[in-house]
């Protein structure tokens, strides 16, 4: 699109988004706009292409764009590394957090707060600094500080790897934030850990998508839209209430195939 | 079976007969003798060829021309003016570990360098210098615990050494730093030192060795180091190799362990163009602990080839080895590590693990474990594995705004770290001396990493 003729509020805008993997399109012709501030909830059978959307989005490698175009404040994501779109402000919540033996979450956490900093062109942050900034936000998610000194993910529960994506989240405080089953395998007091890292980036003003496969997460953060995917596509889009029809007739209810694709 | 086809023997021979003169005690028969049976018996065999299992990994091609070669540093002590003084000062800053306070023993091109050491100098240690003393090394010299080719050459052309001597029940009070330096005249000269570290019962003590020198000067460090440590004594030994990267460095290490003794020995080879760490121990008394530790580094011309031997002599000793490598574009390593555990040496508790990080795919990891075992109530574990950077985990870095080659890093760092961490568990007193020592190792680490070619 033609940057004149941008409209400023377009955090995301997904056209016509085709993606193969290992030579099998999986996304096919998806589209999608998410404003500033706005939370969007995308659910959708087994297989139907949510986390190669993800992937697709965040530029990991094996994720092949055959067609169509994927803007981020107006900027050509796709022509990016995925270091540049997460200096860019986009972050991925995901859906099985990589443990890292030998890397603490500590130092882990400041390279990538200063590789961030770096590519904006913003000072770095101070080691005192950068200690304030994490405790802080370690309370505000009530999170025990003695996971940061942890190597990355390694040995934790399901529901610390994810509690420790948001940690991540809210220290690097993106503008957008993917979230990828984010929600997936927690028990409820986990899951309303996670709801509320969410709902204080939504109270910035952040955009956020989240990826899920219950509706469970939605009871806690209320989406603005939300999208069915099924066969690549997206083939449906309302509001909480169509989350609330496809928990009560599933997807075949509601005339989506399973596993479509 | 060894070949000699590296070898012009008669000219070999002839350069022998025209230096001896100037080496160190020359003066002294015993010595002389010595040498020329050594340096009759390695003319006998000639250099190992690549044909010998042992020696598969490391041509040695390329030192026909230190034997070949008149040298000039015989005379290094008596010419001390000669060297450039502000250049040796220079290399000892980079290899000197400053905040780890204690003696310092310096040799450069070779010889002892008095001016930049202060040796130890307290009750129950003792520490002599070859080129002073030679009578002193004429028994370790005479021992022979090893007839190889190279073992051979080495007692042949010494240069100089040290001696150090722990008695019964001392615990040295700081760790001693060992510097060997080489200049860029070191050019096609060889290094032939050799080390003697010897524990009484219950003695202890860290030796910290390092070997640094310029890039350019094509030089050949080849060190020997023998270690004693008898009942309940503890040594830890560390070696740092930060050559050039003309260099080449051969050491050989012989560890004999009596019972309950504890040796703990790590190294890190970063430098050279081509290096070979032999690591030879016997544990010869029951209920003795051994623990070799390393990382080696490759990339471009780089080969390193460690090859380690654990003979489980008697029975309830445990050893423990655990080794690194990373290799990039063009870089190459071997580690043959070799366990055996004798008929009588039954409890034996042995693991070996070895894993090797390609970051390039002309990048090549030998990994060659040998476990031999006549004993039958024994625990042994052995593990080897040759890999690249796991690429979920490059993403996730990435995807947290790491650049590639800063992911890259950080990963290896973490694969390396594992051989460090576990200095910090050697003793509670000198707990502080650790830690400033696995900086120093996680340092020179980074340092290789990010000098350029991780691509």
């Amino acid at each position: 699109m033609d940057k004149t003729t941008y409209e400023e509020s377009k955090m995301l805008e997904i056209k016509n988004l085709h993606v193969t993997v290992g030579g099998k399109e999986i996304l096919k012709g998806l589209d999608l706009t998410i404003n500033d501030g706005e939370v969007h909830a995308i659910m959708g059978p087994n297989g139907a292409g949510k986390s190669t959307l993800s992937y697709a989005i965040s530029g990991k490698g094996g994720y092949e764009v055959t067609e169509g175009s994927v803007l981020y404040n107006g900027k050509d994501l796709l022509a990016m590394d995925p270091n540049e779109r997460a200096g860019e402000g986009l972050f991925l919540g995901f859906q099985y957090p990589v443990e890292i033996p030998g890397v603490s979450n500590m130092n882990f956490l400041r390279t990538a707060l200063n590789s961030q900093r770096r590519y904006q062109g913003a000072a770095e942050v101070k080691a005192v600094d950068f200690l304030k900034l994490i405790r802080a936000k370690a309370k505000e998610l009530d999170v025990d500080p003695e996971m940061l000194k942890r190597d990355v993910n390694v040995g934790f529960s399901g529901g610390e790897k994810k509690r420790n994506e948001m940690v991540q989240m809210a220290v690097l405080d993106p503008s957008m934030a993917i979230l990828d089953e984010t929600d997936s395998g927690l028990d409820i007091d986990a899951l309303r850990i996670v709801a509320d890292g969410i709902n204080r980036l939504r109270g910035q003003e952040k955009s956020i998508l989240l990826i899920t496969h219950y509706q469970r997460l939605l009871d806690y953060v209320v989406p603005d839209f939300v999208h069915v995917l099924a066969d690549g596509r997206i083939v449906k889009t309302g509001t909480k209430d169509l989350a609330l029809q496809l928990e009560a007739k599933g997807y075949a209810g509601l005339g989506i195939a399973e596993n479509a694709a | 079976m060894t070949l000699k086809r590296y070898l012009d023997t008669p000219e070999v021979g002839r350069n022998f007969e025209k230096r001896k003169t100037g080496f160190v005690g020359a003066d002294q028969a015993w010595l002389s003798d010595l040498r020329a049976r050594a340096m009759d018996k390695f003319m006998a065999t000639g250099l190992p060829g690549p044909k010998v299992e042992e020696w598969k990994y490391t041509n040695l091609g390329f030192l026909a021309r230190f034997l070949a070669q008149p040298q000039a540093n015989e005379n290094f002590e008596i010419s001390k003016t000669d060297p450039d003084t502000a250049e040796i000062k220079s290399l000892f800053d980079r290899a000197y570990i400053e905040n780890i306070s204690g003696p310092v023993v310096v040799f450069v091109n070779g010889h002892f360098y008095s001016a930049l050491s202060s040796r130890p100098d307290e009750d129950g240690v003792t520490f002599s210098i070859f080129s002073e003393n030679p009578g002193g090394f004429r028994q370790s010299l005479a021992e022979e615990k090893e007839s190889t080719p190279l073992n051979n050459l080495n007692r042949a052309m010494v240069t100089d050494g040290y001696y150090l001597e722990v008695s019964a029940q001392v615990t040295m009070s700081r760790p001693i730093q060992i510097i060997h330096l080489a200049t860029s005249g070191s050019d096609g000269q060889s290094l032939h030192t050799r080390g003697k570290i010897s524990l009484a019962a219950s003695a202890r003590a860290k030796v910290i060795e390092s070997f640094l020198g310029p890039d350019g000067p094509q030089y050949w460090t080849h060190m020997i180091s023998d270690v004693d440590v008898a009942e309940k004594a503890e040594l830890d030994y560390f070696q740092l190799q930060l050559q050039g990267k003309q260099a080449i460095h051969i050491t050989e290490l012989h560890s004999v362990l009596l019972k309950k003794a504890k040796f703990n020995h790590m190294n890190l080879q970063l430098g050279a163009e081509v290096s070979r760490s032999e690591i030879m121990n016997s544990l010869s008394g029951e209920y003795a602990e051994i623990g070799l530790r390393g990382a080696y580094l490759g990339r471009v011309k780089q080969s390193h080839d460690i090859f380690t031997r654990i003979n489980h002599d008697k029975s309830h000793c445990q050893s423990n080895q655990l080794f690194r490598g990373v290799l990039d574009e063009g870089g190459k390593s071997a580690f043959q590590g070799k366990v055996i555990v004798a008929r009588d040496a039954q409890k034996t508790n042995a693991d070996q693990s070895n894993k090797n990080l390609l970051l390039s795919r002309k990048a090549e990891a030998n990994a060659k474990p040998e476990l031999l075992i006549y004993a039958d109530d024994v625990k042994c574990t052995h593990g080897a594995t040759v890999g690249e950077l796991d690429r979920d985990q490059l993403f996730y870095l990435r995807s947290r705004g790491l650049d590639e080659a800063a992911a890259k890093e950080l990963l290896v760092e973490a694969f390396v770290a594992e051989v460090f961490s576990t200095m910090k568990n050697g003793g509670e007193k000198n707990g502080d001396d650790m830690e400033i020592l696995q900086q120093r190792f996680t340092e020179k680490t980074r340092g290789w990493l990010s000098r350029e070619v991780i691509s």
